[in-house]
């Protein structure tokens, strides 16, 4: 049994000594090395699983006194997520040029900072890992140094470290009202507190920051920049799309539920999760660039995750969840096939790009299976998620908000769709890696399997049974039939010749506007506080 | 009255920071702005839990005094490595920033990043 700090330990010091080894060594050491890390985590995973969560001090302190790692189920499981990411990426980027020793330090010190994220319970902790974080992705966004991605970095890095300001501030006034940092310490003494009103700031400045990292509704207008940058190769795109934005949300809940007992807000963050996911995918829509494409739909799709973590019902909680473990995997892949498609076609145009199906046959079907995933087609792991959020919903709006979405999501993903049809012009057959290939592929597998065995992965992963009834999976199934088909009638009608929202592409908030709205939302949390305590 | 101490003053020099970062258009006195914010937290954090007339907790106190909180101060020599990094970070980004577009303003940046798209 590997003690849980060399979790988090062992990925820097292997990215940092692999630096002695010739590069080609290196990548090879770097592929064993995530095996095993895998391996070990599988087995933590399944210690966690039988015998409850594991704890460990460090510098054996007594418990709530100094920094404690905590592996409960949700953590490991999101360690596991995490570690099998990272694992595709190394094998993806075996035959790269661009992969060399800084990178590879680089990426695995970002793996072990995402780890200490999701496995750390010391509030102050959490904060030094993200702006170690930020710094290293700000790295990873300009390390083509492409001239366009200076701007995309520094908006980036500013931007979280001005909202990691606000959770040191509100951290602040946390510890001088309750003394404890630690969050299952910080639970216990806040069930104590009787007066919720004395928590509003400290609660608004930690929910402002982290609502930022999650990227909600107004504070999302860092991400695209950050996700589609030109610059960035498109495994970083991956890690901050498929996995970096979750430690946001995994975060968010970790807070919302230590403030449980004293503030209540989420009808707030159910009605923001929607706006963001309609916002989201207007945006996606109003798009020309496939990476840019990408990462709109990535806010839309963490405004579903949120309407399901949010809704206080354990189906919708799971499904957010497990949304939000299928979100990494498809995401992955889009991001992954649009790398090699940018690549093998020199351009990021959707309107440029034709018959990637007849040209690059593997990567055709694994972007196929990722939209059927993401869409929620039936048997694919997107139809799981989504149906249990939706039976969480039933009988409120937000059942026929969620109907919406899906449709956005599937007018966006045709769009996205047409690059796979078509002539291409060129003649001769692409040659991609086949490891690249492999890893698409495998990835895109998942989707498809994630459907197949849903309710079971869930029960494997949260260890929580949740029964699919097929009756009422049917009907949402028919919905989604007429979904497609209404979908493809405004796909035709509206956004085949032209793009009615190619205005909103216009509106670009800078940084002062950003900052404006980071605290209009503090502002405007603390009024809705004071009015709802 | 407000009391005048510590804390209220950082909050005041906090919202001095945001202030900075709203209305200014250039990325240095952003950048410093960010540098006020964290001074502010700073302040905070080592003026919390201090009552009037006690120590520093440092060395061996007589335990007859009363000694500070040590843990927010503790937090602080983070934080200020943390700040330290940060701010030559941004300027050094600021410096790759101004090679490739030639200007301080955000604004102007903006519209010359947005061409290359």
């Amino acid at each position: 049994m590997i003690s849980l700090h060399w979790l988090i330990l062992s990925p820097l010091i292997i990215g940092t000594t692999a630096k002695l080894m010739p590069i080609k060594a290196a990548k090879k050491i770097m592929v064993l090395f995530q095996t095993a890390l895998l391996a070990a985590v599988t087995m933590i995973f399944v210690e966690v699983r039988q015998n409850g969560p594991l704890l460990e001090n460090i510098g054996s302190w007594p418990d709530t006194i100094g920094i404690t790692l905590r592996a409960d189920l949700l953590a490991t499981a999101m360690v596991f997520l995490s570690c099998f990411l990272f694992l595709a990426m190394v094998i993806f980027v075996h035959n790269k040029n661009y992969a060399d020793h800084l990178f590879f330090f680089l990426f695995l010190g970002l793996e072990s900072l995402i780890i200490g994220i999701f496995l750390s319970n010391d509030v102050f902790n959490i904060f030094v890992l993200i702006e170690a974080a930020t710094l290293i992705i700000t790295i990873l966004i300009m390390y083509k140094q492409a001239s366009v991605s200076v701007y995309d970095a520094m908006m980036y890095f500013l931007i979280n470290v001005v909202a990691m300001s606000f959770f040191l501030m509100g951290l602040g006034m946390l510890y001088k009202k309750i003394g404890v940092l630690d969050f299952y310490a910080l639970e216990a003494a806040l069930s104590q507190v009787n007066n919720p009103a004395s928590l509003i700031l400290p609660y608004s400045f930690m929910i402002t920051a982290i609502s930022l990292k999650a990227a909600l509704m107004p504070l999302f207008s860092w991400l695209p920049k950050a996700h589609g940058t030109p610059s960035a190769p498109s495994v970083v795109s991956v890690i901050l799309s498929g996995l970096y934005v979750k430690t946001g949300i995994y975060v968010f809940l970790r807070l919302q539920t230590t403030f449980a007992p004293l503030i209540d807000t989420s009808e707030l963050f159910v009605i923001l999760g929607f706006i963001t996911a309609v916002v989201g995918f207007m945006l996606a829509l109003a798009q020309t660039d496939i990476k840019l494409l990408l990462a709109y739909s990535t806010v839309s799709q963490i405004g579903v995750i949120m309407i399901g973590i949010s809704l206080n019902n354990p189906a919708a909680y799971w499904g957010g969840l497990y949304h939000l473990m299928n979100h990494a995997i498809f995401k992955s892949t889009l991001f992954l096939t649009a790398g090699m498609i940018i690549s093998e076609y020199k351009t990021r145009k959707i309107s440029e790009i034709h018959g990637v199906y007849s040209h690059m046959p593997a990567v055709g079907v694994a972007t196929i299976l990722s939209i059927l995933g993401i869409i929620g087609a039936p048997l694919f792991n997107g139809s799981i998620s989504k149906f249990l959020i939706a039976t969480g919903a039933s009988g409120s709006w937000i059942e026929s908000g969620l109907i919406l979405i899906n449709l956005g999501t599937i007018i966006v993903f045709m769009k996205y769709g047409q690059l796979l049809f078509g002539h291409s012009d060129k003649k001769e057959a692409a040659n991609s890696d086949i490891l690249e290939k492999a890893v698409v592929l495998t990835l895109s597998m998942l989707c498809f399997l994630g459907g197949i065995f849903g309710s079971d992965l869930i029960a494997i992963l949260f260890n929580i049974s949740l029964t699919i009834n097929p009756l009422s999976y049917g009907e949402k199934m028919l919905l989604f039939v007429g979904s497609i088909l209404l979908g493809l009638l405004i796909y035709r009608s509206l956004f085949k010749k032209r793009n009615p929202l190619a205005f909103i592409r216009s509106f670009e908030l800078g940084f002062n506007e950003i900052c404006l709205s980071i605290t209009l939302f503090f502002a405007f949390m603390v009024v809705y506080l004071k009015i709802t305590l | 009255m407000i009391a005048l101490n510590g804390e209220t003053i950082s909050i005041v020099l906090f919202f001095v920071g945001v202030y900075g970062l709203i209305a200014r258009r250039n990325i240095i006195k952003s950048i410093m702005s960010i540098s006020i914010m964290q001074v502010a937290i700073i302040l905070y954090f080592v003026s919390t839990n201090v009552a009037p007339g006690s120590v520093p907790p440092i060395g061996d106190v007589n335990q007859m005094l009363l000694a500070a909180d040590p843990l927010p101060q503790a937090l602080m020599i983070t934080d200020i490595v943390i700040g330290i990094g940060v701010t030559a970070a941004g300027l050094t980004l600021f410096i790759h920033l101004y090679h490739r577009f030639g200007s301080t303003n955000w604004q102007k940046v903006m519209k010359k990043r947005n061409r290359h798209d």
